[in-house]
C-alpha cells in the first residue's frame, strides 16, 4: 500500500472489488450441444462474466455472475438455464 | 468488426465486482461504454447507481482501471468542461472525455450545466443512462418518469395515482443545442448501442456528443432481472423510447412500422400495475405523436 | 520597478491574475464583480494573454470548470460576489476540500434579503467555514499584490488550498487608483509555473479522484486540512516577506498594525474601511486619545496568536465587522478575536460596532466616536453594548 498524505482523496491502491457471486440464488449453465457460439450472452451480460476463448466460443464463468437470468432469457437457442444454487445440478 | 466482436475483443476497464442490481441497466450500459473508449479516457460519474455501485472507488482503491471522478450530481458537465480544455490545452486530444451519468444528474438538477456545456460545444461525450428516476436513493420520480409511474415520491395513493406528469423528452431538447452528435439508444439493441458509443466518442474530438440511453431497472421498475432486456427491447418496439441519431446530416429515425401498443409494453411492469385505460390511452398519444415528430424530422 | 498605471480594483484584480498566467479562466457576471471577468476577456480575445476563456452560464459552473482544469493540471481564476457565491457554494466547499489550489477574486457584497446590490462582507463572512482562504484588501495596490501573492499561498505543498482575494464591493471594486503594476518577469520570477500534481486525472496514471471515504479516513482528510490552515499562517509570513523583498511592499503577513506600540484602546478593522479607520486614530491622538489599529487580512487562517499579540497589555477593544453574526447580536470578526483572546478575555474593555451594511457609509465620525468610546470605557473590563452605524 502507498503512503497515504490524506491531502486530495485519491483512490490509486488497486481496484475495490466485491464478491457479486455470493448474491447468486440461480447460475446460469450452458449446454454446448445447443450453444451456436452468437455471443449474444456475452453481449448482454451486465457484469461481462460471459467470455469468448480463443477457440471463437463463449464460457460463463462464475466469479462474479450476480445470476441475474439475462442470458438464459436472451439465448435464443435455449442453450442456458438457469439451475438453483447448491441443487447439484 | 462486428460489434460482438468489438466487445469479446475490448477490455472490461470497471471492477468486475460492482454492487448494482441483479440485470442491472446501467451497469451493461457503463460497461459497454468504456469498452468502446477504452483505458485513454477520463470518466466523469456524478452521484447515482453506478457511483453508488463502488465504481468511483472506495476508500483508497479505484472501482475502474481509468482515472475516475464523481463530480457533484449538477455539475457533471461544467466539470468536464474543465477537463476536457485543459488536456486540449496540453495537446492530449487523443484522451476521451466521457460523462456517465443518471436521468437525475441530467435532466434535472444537472440540466443547466449540461445545456451549457452542450450550447458552448465542449468536446467530450455524455451518455445519460436513463432509467427513469432516482433509483440510488430509492426509485423517486425525475422528470423522465412516463405517466402512471408508481415512484417513492409519486406512490399509487387512494387519491393521487402514481406520476401525473409526461416525461420530459430530453434527446431532443438535447439536439437543439446544435450539437455534433446527439442520439438515443438501447441496449436491447447492443449492434446500434455499440455504434452509436463509437460515432460519438469520433464527435467527441470535434464538440459535444450525446447519448441517452435506455437503462432497464428491474429494482425500480419491478419486474424479474431476466427481463431486462426484454423491456428495454419493448420501449423500442413500441415507439415509448425510438432510435434515432443526428449528426451534420440531420435527424435520421430507426423506422419501427409496426410498433406494439403501449398496452403491451407496459404488461408486467410493476410500477405501472395501476395505469387505467385513460392514462394507457394517454401515454400512447404521447408516444405516437414524439415517433410523428421524429419522422418529420428525419424526412429527407 | 513595474509599471504606474491607475486602475479599478476589479481591472487590478484582472491585471494581476493575467500576470499569474492562467491556463483557464471562468467568465460569468455579477454586480459588483462583472469587470474583472470582463477585463480579462478582452485580454484573452485581443490576444493579450493566452488562457482558455469558458463563458459559463452561472457561477455554480464557474466553480465546477475551473475545477475540473485544476483536476487536469491547470492554474485557474474566477471571480464572484454575494449571490453567486452563495450559489456556487456546493463546488465552492469541494474546491476546498479536495485541496486544490486556485485564487478567486471576490468584490464582497451584502446577501439578500433585504435586496441588495450593495458592499458588506456577509457573503465572504458566510463561507468562513468553507475550508478556503481568505484574504480582505483594503486598496487596489493589494488587490493586485495578493491576487499574485494568492497564487504563491495556494500551491506552497505545505498548503494547497484555495484562496479568495476579497475586497469591499464599489468602495474598492469601481473605485481607481494608482497602482504599481509588476512587469511579468517580475511575476515569472516570483512565482513559477504550475508544479502541484497531488491530483492530477491522467490515463497514464489512473486513479480514482475523490473515492467514496468512510468516517475514520475523513476524519484523516480533515485534520490535515486544518493542518494545512495553521501552515498557511507560516508560508502567509513568507510569502509576505518574500513578496515585499523583491517588490519593496510588505504588508505585515496575516495582520498589519497601526500606531499600535503605545496605544491604550485599539480598533480592528478589516478590509476597505481601514483606512479611514486609520485617519481616526490620527484624530483620536490629535485629541490625546492613545489610540491603535489592528487590521485583519487574514480572517482565515484567523491569526489568533498575532492578534492577541498586538493586544497583549491594551485596555480596551473594538472590533467593526461590515457584517454580522446573527444569534451573537455582534459582527463575526469580534467573536473571533475574543475567541483569540479566551485567557485574557475580561481583562479588556470591549464591544462590536457594525456598519456599512448593504453600501451604507462607515464615516469617520463614527469610527472616532468608537475609540472615543473605548477611550471612556477602557477602565472598567467587560462587554459593551453592540454599536450599530446608523446612518440616519
Amino acid at each position: 500500500m502507498a503512503e497515504h498524505l490524506h491531502i486530495t482523496p485519491i483512490g490509486n491502491d488497486g481496484i475495490y472489488c466485491l464478491d457479486t457471486a455470493s448474491w447468486r440464488v440461480y447460475r446460469p449453465v450452458m449446454d454446448k450441444e445447443k450453444c451456436v457460439d452468437c455471443g449474444i450472452c456475452l453481449a448482454y451480460c451486465p457484469v461481462n462474466a460471459i467470455i469468448g476463448t480463443s477457440d471463437k466460443k463463449y464460457e460463463i464463468t462464475y466469479d462474479y455472475c450476480k445470476g441475474c437470468g439475462i442470458c438464459a432469457n436472451e439465448c435464443k437457442k435455449g442453450a442456458i438455464t438457469m439451475v438453483p444454487e447448491g441443487s447439484g445440478k | 468488426m462486428s460489434y460482438i466482436d468489438v466487445l469479446r475483443e475490448a477490455k472490461d476497464v470497471v471492477t468486475p465486482g460492482m454492487s448494482a442490481c441483479q440485470g442491472c441497466g446501467g451497469e451493461l450500459i457503463l460497461r459497454t461504454v468504456l469498452q468502446v473508449s477504452g483505458k485513454n479516457t477520463i470518466v466523469g460519474i456524478p452521484p447515482g447507481c453506478m457511483a453508488g455501485a463502488g465504481v468511483v472507488g472506495w476508500n483508497y482503491a479505484n472501482g475502474l482501471e481509468i482515472p475516475v471522478h464523481i463530480p457533484l450530481l449538477d455539475n457533471t458537465a461544467s466539470f468536464l468542461t474543465g477537463v476536457s480544455q485543459m488536456y486540449e490545452r496540453k495537446g492530449r486530444t487523443d484522451v476521451n472525455i466521457v460523462a456517465v451519468a443518471g436521468d437525475g444528474a441530467t435532466a434535472d438538477c444537472g440540466f443547466q450545466s449540461l445545456s451549457a456545456a452542450a450550447e458552448r460545444n465542449e468536446k467530450m461525450l455524455y451518455v445519460c443512462y436513463d432509467n427513469e428516476g432516482y433509483m440510488n436513493t430509492g426509485y423517486q420520480r425525475s422528470s423522465t418518469t412516463s405517466r402512471g409511474s408508481r415512484t417513492s415520491t409519486t406512490p399509487i395513493g387512494s387519491v393521487i395515482n402514481g406520476k401525473q406528469q409526461h416525461q420530459k423528452y430530453l434527446p431532443l431538447i438535447m439536439s437543439m443545442h446544435g450539437l455534433e452528435y446527439c442520439a438515443t439508444a438501447s441496449p436491447s439493441h447492443m449492434a446500434d448501442l455499440v455504434a452509436k458509443v463509437q460515432k460519438g466518442l469520433a464527435a467527441s474530438k470535434k464538440g459535444f456528443a450525446y447519448l441517452h440511453v435506455f437503462s432497464p431497472c428491474p429494482t425500480g421498475w419491478a419486474y424479474k432481472s431476466e427481463k431486462a432486456i426484454e423491456v428495454a427491447r419493448k420501449a423500442v418496439a413500441s415507439n415509448v423510447f425510438p432510435l434515432w441519431e443526428m449528426d451534420e446530416n440531420g435527424y435520421k429515425l430507426t423506422e419501427n412500422k409496426n410498433p406494439i401498443s403501449v398496452a403491451e409494453f407496459v404488461q408486467g411492469i410493476g410500477k405501472f400495475k395501476n395505469l387505467t385505460p385513460e392514462v394507457i390511452e394517454s401515454i400512447q398519444k404521447v408516444a405516437d405523436a414524439r415517433y410523428e415528430t421524429l419522422r418529420k424530422l428525419s424526412a429527407k | 520597478m513595474g509599471k504606474k498605471v491607475v486602475l479599478t480594483g476589479n481591472y487590478s484584480a484582472s491585471e494581476a491574475a493575467a500576470l499569474c498566467r492562467p491556463d483557464l479562466i471562468a467568465a460569468y457576471p455579477i454586480t459588483p464583480q462583472s469587470s474583472v471577468v470582463e477585463y480579462l476577456a478582452g485580454m484573452v480575445h485581443n490576444g493579450k494573454i493566452d488562457a482558455n476563456l469558458v463563458q459559463v452560464e452561472s457561477e455554480h459552473s464557474a466553480c465546477s470548470v475551473v475545477q475540473g482544469a485544476v483536476a487536469a493540471g491547470g492554474r485557474v481564476f474566477t471571480a464572484t460576489s454575494a449571490q453567486g457565491l452563495a450559489l456556487m457554494y456546493e463546488p465552492y466547499f469541494r474546491m476546498s476540500t479536495l485541496r486544490f489550489p486556485m485564487v478567486m477574486a471576490l468584490a464582497t457584497r451584502e446577501m439578500t434579503s433585504p435586496e441588495t446590490v450593495w458592499s458588506g462582507q456577509q457573503d465572504a463572512m458566510s463561507v468562513r467555514e468553507a475550508g478556503w482562504i481568505q484574504v480582505y484588501c483594503d486598496g487596489n495596490q493589494e488587490i493586485v499584490d495578493m491576487v499574485i501573492q494568492g497564487y504563491k499561498i495556494a500551491e506552497n505543498e505545505k498548503v494547497l488550498l484555495p484562496v479568495n482575494v476579497c475586497y469591499d464591493g464599489f468602495y474598492s471594486s469601481h473605485l481607481t487608483e494608482g497602482v504599481d503594476l509588476p512587469l511579468q518577469e517580475e511575476v515569472d520570477r516570483f512565482l513559477p509555473a504550475v508544479h502541484f500534481n497531488h491530483c492530477v486525472l491522467d490515463p497514464e496514471k489512473p486513479f480514482a479522484l475523490d473515492p467514496l471515504t468512510p468516517g475514520p479516513l475523513m476524519m484523516k482528510y480533515r485534520k490535515s486540512h486544518l493542518d494545512a490552515m495553521e501552515a498557511a499562517l507560516t508560508v502567509i509570513e513568507e510569502v509576505d516577506k518574500e513578496f515585499g523583498d523583491q517588490f519593496g511592499r510588505y504588508y505585515g503577513g496575516a495582520i498589519s498594525e497601526y500606531r499600535t506600540e503605545d496605544a491604550d484602546v485599539v480598533i480592528l478593522t478589516i478590509g476597505g474601511m481601514t483606512g479611514t479607520g486609520m485617519d481616526a486614530v490620527d484624530l483620536a491622538r490629535e485629541q490625546g486619545i492613545k489610540a491603535g489599529l489592528v487590521k485583519i487580512r487574514f480572517a482565515r487562517p484567523f491569526p489568533a496568536k498575532r492578534i492577541a499579540k498586538a493586544l497583549a497589555g491594551k485596555k480596551a477593544f473594538a472590533v467593526i465587522d461590515r457584517s454580522v453574526s446573527f444569534g451573537w447580536s455582534t459582527g463575526p470578526m469580534y467573536m473571533e478575536t475574543r475567541a483569540a483572546l479566551t485567557d485574557v478575555d475580561d481583562k479588556f474593555a470591549h464591544f462590536s460596532a457594525i456598519g456599512g451594511l448593504g453600501g451604507a457609509d462607515i464615516s469617520l465620525d463614527r469610527m472616532l466616536g468608537t475609540i472615543k468610546k473605548l477611550d471612556t470605557v477602557k477602565n472598567e473590563p467587560g462587554q459593551k453594548e453592540t454599536q450599530w452605524y446608523m446612518t440616519d
